[in-house]
């Protein structure tokens, strides 16, 4: 139970930390676009200080709406799990991809089609969220097969 | 008869003042239960137009408010921050009786909108020869972050604000759209020729200026255009703006995104103007009014901004364009959506909301 705890907190930081390393590469990504002047430290600055900032003085901590998404969908991919027969990681992989395009796809819906997560306004930026929330529910799922196996 | 009974008695029902001991000013209700008024264009000191941004074009005659709103008014999105937006007078209104407004315009049988500016006479009751002279391009899929403020500059071309979207924020930076810009063109929707990118191929020849946000002020005082613009999280700047110039947006700024997330870690950089003044943290501010009255002669000579955050209105005091002081007033009135000055020298304001109010602002 306690490691089950560890591992989905581990999940939703690490999910956390991959959005937010999106949110940063689509705007230093752009400001190398138009010639301002960006270094490696600059972008690595900007990306502790986004760890900082997202989480503590946005308008919503985004560990807290990363957390609420993936909770939902662990806890139905559980319950699905119980007469479905598919293994845990590509389950729990699929749970954590529409978690993360749930806020992705949701957000913008309760602001006025404006997007607020800047690095998930393109398609392509929508797609690696995506795609990193499938990561991390995948690792979730790899470390209950290991539990089990244990 | 009848109307003006109406009319005595709804200025007897509305124009209730309230006293200060220690302002030098009262305020003056002339029409509340106002369906979010936005703009403001001063046709007198007793007759006044405004836009509500449900759709409603309003007149206050002789004091009083017509309960009608005027007609012919085109169809508007009302959405988000979307609606009837920006209203002004054609300088020479008095004999021609033109306005100019702007709203978030739907675009048919799409999910998209877009900025659009309208020409129009006002006759009785009703707006005739209606005409748009500028539809912002691309439309944008958002509603908010539209600017629709207009100014007229001394040689009678019109000037008008276009917000960046909030979605296309990079677009402000490109010349090959409308966001983040300011806009000037002909009264007739022409473009001026000696606007600065006419002859730039890939640019848009009504830019006038560009990486602006979401400007809501813009004013003209002896020729210097100073326009007021929301900042993310941070970062609501006062400029004077000028021909060609690029102000930043977004590659430099001084707010951050509402995620928390650093939109750009620069503030300034070559080539990029820097505000005359920034807020941080935001005040949002709305309209804009020069004061040149000497009504209020303490206030003679300065520059009045409405702020929606947390509601109250900043007066700059100017020497030539340089801000020597701050203060802070009517912040006892919740968010005010725009200001602007009476010929007799007092100040009307817009209250922001579903029950906004009109309110003047007098000497006791």
């Amino acid at each position: 139970m306690i490691i089950n705890s560890l591992n989905i907190t581990l999940s939703i930081i690490i999910a956390t930390c991959l959005v937010i390393l999106q949110e940063t590469i689509s705007n230093i990504s752009w400001l190398l676009s138009v010639d301002m002047p960006v270094s490696f430290g600059i972008f690595i600055s900007t990306y502790f200080n986004n760890l900082l900032a997202m989480n503590l003085s946005g308008a919503v901590p985004l560990i807290a709406l990363v957390a609420v998404g993936f909770l939902i969908a662990y806890l139905v991919t559980r319950i699905i799990l119980i007469w479905v027969n598919v293994p845990r990681p590509y389950a729990y992989g699929f749970a954590g991809a529409t978690a993360i395009l749930a806020i992705v796809l949701l957000m913008p819906l309760a602001f006025y089609n404006l997007d607020i997560l800047a690095g998930g306004r393109s398609i392509f930026g929508k797609s690696i969220l995506t795609f990193y929330g499938l990561v991390c529910g995948y690792y979730f799922g790899k470390t209950l097969d290991k539990q089990r196996a244990s | 008869m009848i109307k003006k009974i109406f009319s005595l008695f709804t200025l007897i029902l509305f124009s209730f003042t309230i006293f200060s001991a220690e302002q030098e000013y009262k305020y003056q209700i002339i029409a509340d239960n106002l369906s979010h008024p936005w703009g403001i264009a001063v046709i007198d000191n007793n007759n006044i137009l405004f836009t509500e941004l449900s759709g409603q074009l309003r007149l206050i005659e002789d004091g009083v408010l017509n309960p009608e709103s005027i007609k012919g008014v085109p169809e508007v999105l009302f959405a988000g921050q979307g609606g009837l937006s920006g209203i002004i007078l054609d300088p020479d209104f008095n004999s021609n009786n033109k306005i100019y407004i702007s709203f978030s315009s739907p675009d048919e049988g799409r999910k998209t909108n877009t900025l659009e500016v309208i020409s129009a006479t006002l006759a009785t009751g009703s707006l005739e020869e209606v005409k748009t002279i500028f539809k912002a391009s691309p439309s944008r899929k958002t509603a908010a972050h539209y600017g629709a403020r207009m100014a007229f500059l001394d040689d009678g071309t019109l000037l008008i604000t276009s917000g960046d979207g909030f979605n296309y924020r990079e677009q402000a930076q490109y010349l090959d759209n409308h966001f983040g810009k300011i806009i000037r063109i002909n009264t007739d929707g022409t473009i001026p020729k000696d606007n600065p990118f006419v002859s730039m191929p890939q640019a848009l020849p009504e830019i006038w200026s560009y990486g602006h946000r979401n400007l809501q002020g813009i004013v003209v005082v002896d020729g210097v255009v100073y326009e007021n613009e929301h900042g993310p999280m941070g970062g609501d700047e006062l400029n004077i703006a000028e021909p060609s110039k690029n102000y930043g947006w977004p590659a430099i700024t001084y707010g951050k995104d509402y995620s928390g997330a650093t939109i750009s870690p620069f503030t300034e950089k070559e080539g990029m103007e820097q505000p005359i003044k920034y807020w941080v943290p935001s005040i949002a501010p709305s309209g804009m009014t020069y004061y040149k009255g000497t009504k209020f002669p303490e206030w003679t000579n300065s520059l009045f901004i409405s702020a929606l955050v947390p509601g109250d209105v900043r007066r700059l005091g100017m020497s030539g364009s340089q801000i020597i002081n701050e203060e802070i007033l009517f912040s006892d009135l919740g968010r005010i959506r725009d200001i602007a000055t009476l010929p007799d020298g007092s100040l009307i304001l817009a209250t922001d909301g579903p029950k906004g109010k009109l309110i003047r602002v007098t000497n006791k």
